[in-house]
């Protein structure tokens, strides 16, 4: 005896699956039973009635609550691309500033290093006059090197005075190197002093 | 079921994609009824599946841009309302009856045969074989995509409905045959 063709064979059949190993023979089967023949007919008519059920419809229009909620997103979106822009370019900036450093140290316009230039040697000018070097005792040759250095140093000051009355664009530039000199001068000078003085101390 | 016809579809979907709100409610207006349909058939209660529909035109109303038009646009919110229908399922973690329904004493399942309409056998089946049934026989998805949804395989969503429709039919009786 044939035996009855299962559920999942009945709806092979009805959705012609062919990956249904034994299809044709249910073909063959359901052709000579009467049982089964019967079986896929309540199965198409149970599905074409799934298919009439009564349509369901929400109980009301939901789109105004949708729309309000979508552009709220959209707006909240909007507002952490734009922070997201804003810490992108923040970040960018920031690494520019720190490469650029890691790069090239940072360079002063020509106005900062002149006032460097002046504040260092006045610095060097007062831990001059801290060492008291008149109340020293100098051996000959480091008092040729003092008066040399000191006569280069006179001779720059009077250079600087010259340089009230020139060009303001050629001045500045020239002040600087003249004032960079002068602080080379005097921590030369200084150095002397303290080197010659060490000496006496011992 | 057969959805509505979008008038000037091409027109309307286009306008959406650019964020028009007016031709986003036209979509709404034509597709909420069959989308609802489904989310209430997958869903238990009409609570979830209006919650279903919000979640799914929300979805729509954020995502048309990525509808690239390869088949119809019902297509694309059918799918999308059957996607959020079954993730309702998984987080409500309805209790699965099947187990409950096999377990009823014989003489109350004898009760519910031949009296029992179809509205309320599919009610009775378990959420899973009730999506699967609702999505492959009515909506006509494959076993390939109802698999997919549900994060299992076509075999598994060919099992299930065999097994769903042999409840129907236990439960349904002697149906007569017209």
């Amino acid at each position: 005896m044939i035996p009855h063709l299962t559920m999942a064979q009945l709806v092979a059949l009805r959705d012609g699956d062919r990956s249904e190993p034994a299809l044709a023979d249910a073909h063959v089967h359901v052709a000579t039973c009467a049982e089964c023949q019967g079986e896929l007919d309540r199965l198409h008519q149970r599905t074409a009635r799934l298919r009439a059920l009564a349509v369901m419809t929400p109980a009301r229009d939901h789109f105004p609550a949708i729309r309000a909620r979508w552009q709220g997103d959209r707006s909240h979106r909007f507002q952490r691309r734009v922070a997201a822009v804003g810490l992108a370019i923040a970040a960018t900036l920031l690494l520019a500033v720190i490469g650029r450093d890691l790069v090239a140290p940072p360079t002063l316009d020509a106005e900062d290093q002149l006032e460097t230039a002046i504040s260092n040697s006045q610095l060097l000018e007062q831990r001059l006059r801290d060492f008291r070097p008149d109340s020293r005792v100098l051996d000959g040759a480091t008092t040729e090197v003092v008066i040399h250095l000191e006569n280069r140093i006179a001779a720059l000051d009077a250079e600087l005075a010259r340089q009230a009355t020139a060009e303001p664009a050629a001045r500045l530039e020239r002040e600087v190197e003249l004032w960079r000199q002068r602080v080379g001068l005097m921590n030369a000078l200084v150095e002397v002093h303290v080197t010659k003085a060490s000496n006496v101390d011992l | 079921m057969d959805a509505m016809t979008l008038p000037n579809a091409d027109t309307v979907i286009a306008r959406a994609k650019q964020g028009d709100p007016v031709a986003l409610e036209a979509l709404y207006q034509t597709y909420s009824t069959p989308a609802y349909h489904l989310a209430r058939r997958i869903c238990r209660t009409t609570e979830d599946a209006e919650d279903v529909l919000q979640e799914t035109f929300f979805e729509v109303c954020r995502s048309i841009r990525n509808y690239r038009g390869d088949g119809s646009i019902w297509g694309w919110i059918r799918t999308v309302t059957s996607s959020k229908a079954l993730m309702r399922l998984r987080r409500n973690k309805y209790r699965d009856t099947d187990d409950l329904h096999d377990e009823l004493a014989p003489a109350k399942q004898a009760s519910h045969a031949l009296r029992m309409d179809l509205e309320s056998a599919l009610e009775r089946l378990s959420d899973t074989a009730r999506a699967v049934v609702w999505l492959h026989d009515v909506e006509g998805f494959t076993h390939d995509e109802i698999g997919a949804q549900m994060g299992k395989t076509a075999s598994f969503s060919k099992s299930q409905l065999a097994r769903a429709h042999q409840r129907l039919r236990n439960w349904l009786g002697e149906e007569a045959l017209t």
